[in-house]
């Protein structure tokens, strides 16, 4: 599907003028807008069949059941954890080409013609071209599609550091 | 009893470890990978790690799987080193030339990367030398500028290589403490079964003793 620059400038002034959800299940809804991978929450593989399939095959190697317990979990969360790594990495933020790279004093007439019939002053367009400016701004910092890739796999390195480490000591005191 | 392990592979608990591990290959093994990247290579690497081994348990089979998987991401993370130098580029260029942003981003990226492999076509090396020309740049004075742009980005990317680097040395250390383990049991397993003949080569003694 094709964008439309004017249509998408309309989108986003009208977006301006939200003030999010009213109903409940909207609110429910947009409290996951800024979910990324979840792994904050505390997972829960004692119920998977994974888990005890895994916990039987490690018995089978001599650990104690405390120990198999432990190196599954350990095994199944550094797993979930390199999947949203994963995950991360191929589905960054697109790069917005038109916010981009369209100039703002250009994308001035578009804003004039968009408000002018809603009977906007020009105070309007102008705080408008100030915010699309900024927000082109922020667009040009984040670079590219591998730039954007590497700073969102980079915020997972702390629970893979953490996953790891758990994994290495349960099967190393097991 | 069959067991659908994570990932869909089905083991058999009575199956011997041995065999498991060549089951749970798949399960741990079956990587996620790009739609460029070759699958039977992952594989490959991941049967020349396990021939170092000697006869591995199905836990060292699925760490090694995990190690082999950090190497895979090694290789991707120092081809993006090269890819964000080509974005940054492509940027510096844009902003350079006088009428860049016009055309788009893009287009320039595509163009660069293609001249830097050698793959470009004759509009694509026009293309990219008029920008140069137009920035005032040479190919070198670009790439060490871009360096410096692209510096945040390429100093990540080191981070999440060197952080692939850990994982490895603690799966390393997992897998030579599991080897350790299982070489410790063997013994005391040989040493129990040496006590216990020699337990009952001596009951026999005592039981022909009494009898005579």
């Amino acid at each position: 599907m094709t964008t439309n620059p004017r249509r998408s400038l309309a989108n986003q002034s009208n977006a301006l003028k939200s003030t999010g959800p009213r109903s409940a299940v909207g609110k429910r809804a947009s409290s996951q807008n800024s979910r990324k991978h979840g792994l904050n929450s505390a997972p829960y593989f004692e119920s998977l069949s994974e888990y005890r399939a895994l916990v039987d095959l490690i018995a089978e190697e001599g650990f104690s059941a405390f120990a198999c317990a432990d190196i599954a979990s350990g095994l199944l969360n550094y797993r979930r954890v390199m999947d949203a790594y994963y995950d991360t990495y191929t589905s960054f933020e697109p790069v917005d080409e038109f916010l981009r790279d369209v100039t703002v004093k250009a994308s001035n007439p578009i804003f004039s013609e968009l408000l002018s019939p809603s009977g906007s002053e020009p105070q309007d367009v102008r705080d408008m071209a100030a915010f699309f400016a900024s927000m082109q701004r922020q667009e040009r910092r984040k670079g590219g599609p591998v730039s954007r890739r590497s700073a969102d796999t980079h915020k997972l390195i702390r629970y893979q550091r953490n996953a790891i480490a758990r994994l290495s000591r349960t099967v190393r005191q097991g | 009893m069959l067991y659908n392990v994570h990932f869909g592979i089905t083991v058999d608990a009575a199956m011997p470890v041995e065999d498991k591990s060549k089951s749970l290959l798949p399960f741990l093994s079956s990587p996620k990978l790009l739609p460029d990247e070759s699958e039977a290579e992952f594989q490959q690497g991941l049967q020349s790690l396990l021939s170092e081994l000697d006869n591995p348990s199905a836990l060292a089979v699925a760490l090694v799987s995990q190690l082999n998987e950090c190497l895979w991401w090694i290789r991707r993370h120092t081809v993006d080193k090269e890819l964000l130098l080509h974005e940054a580029m492509a940027r510096l260029l844009s902003r350079e030339g006088s009428n860049w942003m016009g055309s788009g981003n893009s287009a320039l990226s595509v163009a660069l990367e293609h001249y830097l492999n050698g793959s470009a076509d004759k509009d694509e090396v026009a293309l990219i030398e008029e920008a140069l020309i137009d920035a005032n740049l040479t190919l070198a004075d670009l790439r060490a500028r871009s360096f410096k742009d692209a510096a945040r980005h390429i100093k990540m990317v080191d981070d999440l290589i060197h952080r692939q680097h850990q994982t490895i040395r603690h799966l390393q250390r997992s897998i030579d403490s599991i080897d350790y383990k299982s070489r410790l049991i063997k013994r005391m397993d040989l040493e129990l079964a040496a006590l216990e003949s020699k337990q009952s080569v001596k009951g026999a003694l005592t039981l022909d003793d009494k009898s005579s």
